[in-house]
């Protein structure tokens, strides 16, 4: 049992790293089909960053250690989360890191440091990316806090992996604040992953820019970390979304059969999320950035009802 | 309107006096005399009425035209004279709209001369250009600081002096550009570019900023400066006009057309009625591929990627009507003094007339879709608000203009080729923000292709003429008036576009100047950007979307 515990452990913390770059890829895929274009392939990340990794980096002269040490560090934390949620299996428990509040709370360090890394070199749009970061960040928390505290009290645990375990047998009744709650937690992931409309990932101008503003300093090897610990994020929310608020087909046991379905009903689900998303950037229009609050406002508002609801 | 005086009239041969057949004449002098009173001896230019006003006189005639007249001024000029007469020539030209005709006060100086700005502020910037380029110094200027040139240019000389050789390479003069300073509590400065994320052209924007809101914007261009101008004066004719086609890649076809009209009224030549039409479908395809370009790229640069892509495909259908009617994407060769340089075939014209109503009918159903997005509205509406004041004050041209109800359009006012029977009547709107400047562009593509459509059909019924050849492939060598002066005004897309072009005693060009509307459009982009936010300014630009190049030639 060790070793099939052992085996999984290996894959759980591998799974986010080795699978993100190809949801962003199929995000971006799917957004060209959308506008009438070819596209490159859903691989397509995977050759960037491969080809970032292999190049010389340029730094400014005015960037600290911060600069230098941020990349390592929100690689290291979106490692520590892709490990701390429900994956695979529920039989997986980790105890260590796998509350919400810890997990949140470290979703809040990397972006943290990433803030940290766009004021440090220097440059004017990394100040303004910071400032616009910590903006959204800031009140995209009150809805992601609160909407998993629903699912914490109507699951009556608050291990997210545990949580995933029981909200399958929630009463019917109690579905409408897990519905609630799913809404102000979808809200709040478009605004921690940076889309729209709250970021166009896709823009070249630099004056609209959150996240881009933030590593527009950053090239090569660095470049390439800051580039996966922003895929890592964004399967690491669409996995919460999806095993979260929808646990069906995630495994009970540790055996190989049950795993391997989970990891194929856990693919279809993120990959339909990714399509979700991929409609709703070629159908509306980014939001003015005085409008962000309205809707990360909205999410705030929807959580606590559902937190009433459910308690 | 050309009844008065037809666009068909020749004024040949030698300087001044005209040898217009009387009425014209006549009434092109008491003309001169209405606007222009005690103005000594009126010198007929083909369409364009010279008369020199001394230094005291100039400012108050200017504003008196500008003003009680309400004559538009199309652009102010210098010409290096001094080995000819020993003088500088200062030329300010105005428009007589209704006569098909230009009215050009001039004075002589040798140095310095009166500055319009304090009564008429459109001028500032011409004034400014001709200090930094003739080192004319324009007296009570209230900011002269240079223009286009820039620190690194050395002072003290200046390349559109006649002993300024074309390719003489000045020293570095490593000066220091003082951009305007905002003091406060964080306030803090944002420099951007000259070099930009995508593939755009280079201008430099310094915001002041409190927060996200933009307490200051100025643009500083002049990155894309080729000596354009003193180009003109050493090139051969055909190269002249392929040099017109590429001040501005985007407006080939209008700024060679205006520099045709130039060039033709300076010799007197006439086109076929065929040409004409000809001229028409190529310059509404070219406003219509680059509307749609820019609607589809407001919408992207809103983030609303359906409205992007669609309208990309769209301007594409026209980049290829382009292409198969002439053989360029760009319409480059199409623009030939007294012609056209090119003869589209029969088949490729019933082509182009037949792929109208599909194009519009997709355009439109885009369009339907677009205008009800709530999120893109909420993007477009109340951003880059410009005041009708700003823009009447800075001589704002074309869209920017039509947005604020200004409804100023070449091809009304000073029509050419066949817009004088195709009746175009310019479109305005009112709000003056980046929805009102989305709108011109929309309902100026449907105006398009409804004059597409019109001259298409007469291009069609012609069958018989295209056998009949409108381009002279022949080098060209047309005998220009001397000592003379001639513009042509075309509506780009963007807006009017003038060329001046003058000749010398030998008959040969000396002289062109080229203004192209972003010239004056680009003070103005400024102040619609104050008080917006800065995320919003990328999008605010795009509404402009005005030409680097053709503003720092």
């Amino acid at each position: 049992m060790t070793a099939a515990r052992l085996t999984l452990w290996i894959v759980q913390i591998m799974l986010v790293p080795l699978l993100s770059p190809f949801f962003i890829g199929f995000t971006r895929r799917i957004k060209a089909r959308l506008q009438n274009r070819a596209g490159a392939t859903s691989f397509q990340p995977y050759r960037d960053m491969w080809k970032l990794l292999h190049k010389d980096e340029v730094i400014s002269e005015d960037a600290s250690w911060l600069f230098r040490a941020a990349p390592y560090l929100i690689f290291a934390t979106t490692l520590v989360i892709g490990a701390s949620i429900p994956m695979l299996s529920t039989a997986l428990t980790n105890s260590f890191t796998g509350d919400f509040l810890v997990v949140v709370y470290l979703v809040a360090l990397g972006t943290f440091f990433l803030a940290l890394a766009g004021i440090d070199a220097g440059g004017g749009f990394g100040g303004f990316g910071s400032s616009r970061e910590m903006l959204v960040a800031a009140l995209a928390e009150g809805g992601l806090v609160l909407s998993l505290l629903t699912l914490a009290l109507a699951s009556r645990t608050t291990n997210l992996i545990a949580i995933a375990g029981n909200i399958g047998s929630v009463p019917l009744a109690g579905y409408a604040p897990v519905a609630l709650a799913f809404i102000s937690f979808f809200i709040a992931m478009l605004a921690e992953t940076s889309r729209y409309p709250f970021d166009n990932p896709a823009t070249h101008l630099e004056l609209t820019m959150i996240h881009e503003a933030m590593i527009l300093e950053y090239s090569g090897k660095r470049l390439a970390l800051m580039e996966w610990a922003a895929a890592n994020k964004y399967l690491i929310f669409l996995a919460l979304g999806a095993n979260l608020f929808f646990p069906r087909g995630i495994a009970g046991t540790l055996e190989a059969g049950p795993v391997m379905l989970a990891l194929l009903v856990l693919l279809l689900k993120v990959g339909l999320f990714s399509a979700v998303i991929a409609v709703i950037e070629s159908s509306i229009a980014k939001l003015r950035i005085f409008r962000l609050p309205d809707l990360l406002f909205t999410s705030f508002v929807l959580s606590v009802i559902a937190l009433g609801l459910v308690s | 309107m050309d009844d008065v005086v037809s666009h068909t009239e020749v004024t040949p041969g030698e300087t001044g006096a005209g040898t217009n057949a009387g009425d014209g004449l006549l009434q092109r002098q008491s003309l001169a005399r209405k606007y222009a009173t005690e103005a000594g001896k009126v010198e007929m230019h083909g369409r364009l009425l010279a008369f020199q006003v001394s230094e005291d006189e100039i400012v108050e005639l200017c504003d008196g035209l500008y003003r009680q007249h309400q004559l538009p001024l199309k652009i102010i000029t210098a010409f290096d004279e001094r080995h000819e007469s020993g003088f500088f020539r200062i030329m300010y030209i105005f428009g007589l709209p209704d006569e098909e005709a230009f009215l050009a006060p001039y004075i002589l100086v040798e140095a310095a001369f009166p500055s319009l700005t304090p009564k008429l502020h459109e001028a500032s910037i011409y004034e400014r250009k001709i200090k930094s380029f003739f080192g004319l110094e324009p007296r009570g200027h209230p900011n002269p600081r240079p223009l286009i040139l820039h620190e690194n240019w050395p002072k003290g000389i200046f390349p559109l002096r006649k002993d300024f050789d074309w390719n003489t390479r000045p020293a570095e003069a490593r000066g220091v550009f003082q951009f305007r300073k905002l003091g406060g509590e964080g306030i803090y400065e944002i420099p951007v570019g000259p070099v930009h994320a995508g593939i755009i052209e280079p201008g430099h924007f310094r915001f002041s900023v409190a927060g996200e809101e933009i307490l200051l914007l100025e643009p500083r261009l002049g990155y894309s400066h080729k000596g354009s101008e003193k180009l003109f004066e050493t090139l051969a004719l055909p190269d002249k006009l392929k040099l017109a086609e590429r001040i501005s890649g985007d407006s080939s076809f209008s700024h060679a057309l205006a520099f045709c009209l130039a060039l033709e009224d300076l010799c007197g030549a006439t086109v076929p009625e065929r040409v004409d039409y000809l001229r028409v479908v190529f310059c509404e395809l070219e406003r219509l591929a680059n509307h749609l370009g820019d609607i589809g790229a407001i919408m992207t640069d809103a983030g609303y990627n359906f409205g992007g892509a669609a309208c990309g495909r769209l301007r594409e259908t026209v980049m290829r009507m382009n292409e198969a009617l002439t053989g360029s994407r760009f319409l480059r060769g199409a623009a030939w003094p007294g012609g056209s340089g090119i003869n589209p075939a029969a088949e490729s014209i019933r082509d182009a007339r037949a792929a109208i109503a599909p194009l519009e009918t997709d355009f439109s159903e885009v369009m339907t879709v677009a205008e009800q997005s709530g999120s893109l509205m909420s993007r477009l509406k109340n951003a880059g608000i410009l005041s009708p004041a700003i823009a009447r004050d800075h001589g704002v041209r074309g869209i920017a203009a039509k947005a604020v109800g200004l409804g100023a359009d070449a091809r009304a006012d000073h029509p050419y080729a066949a817009y004088r029977k195709l009746k175009v009547n310019a479109v305005t709107e009112k709000q003056g923000d980046v929805f009102a400047r989305f709108r011109v562009r929309i309902r100026e593509v449907h105006q398009s292709a409804e004059l597409l459509r019109k001259a298409l059909d007469f291009l069609v019924g012609d069958e018989k003429a295209q056998d009949k050849p409108c381009a002279d492939a022949s080098p060209l060598a047309p005998a220009f008036r001397k000592n003379s002066f001639a513009a042509g005004v075309v509506e780009g897309w963007r807006g009017a576009i003038v060329y001046l072009v003058a000749t010398d005693s030998h008959g040969a060009i000396s002289r062109v100047d080229v203004r192209d509307p972003s010239f004056l459009n680009w003070t103005a982009l400024g102040y619609a950007g104050q008080e917006n936010m800065v995320p919003d300014f990328p999008l605010i630009n795009k509404s402009f979307n005005l030409s680097y190049s053709g503003n720092d030639l």
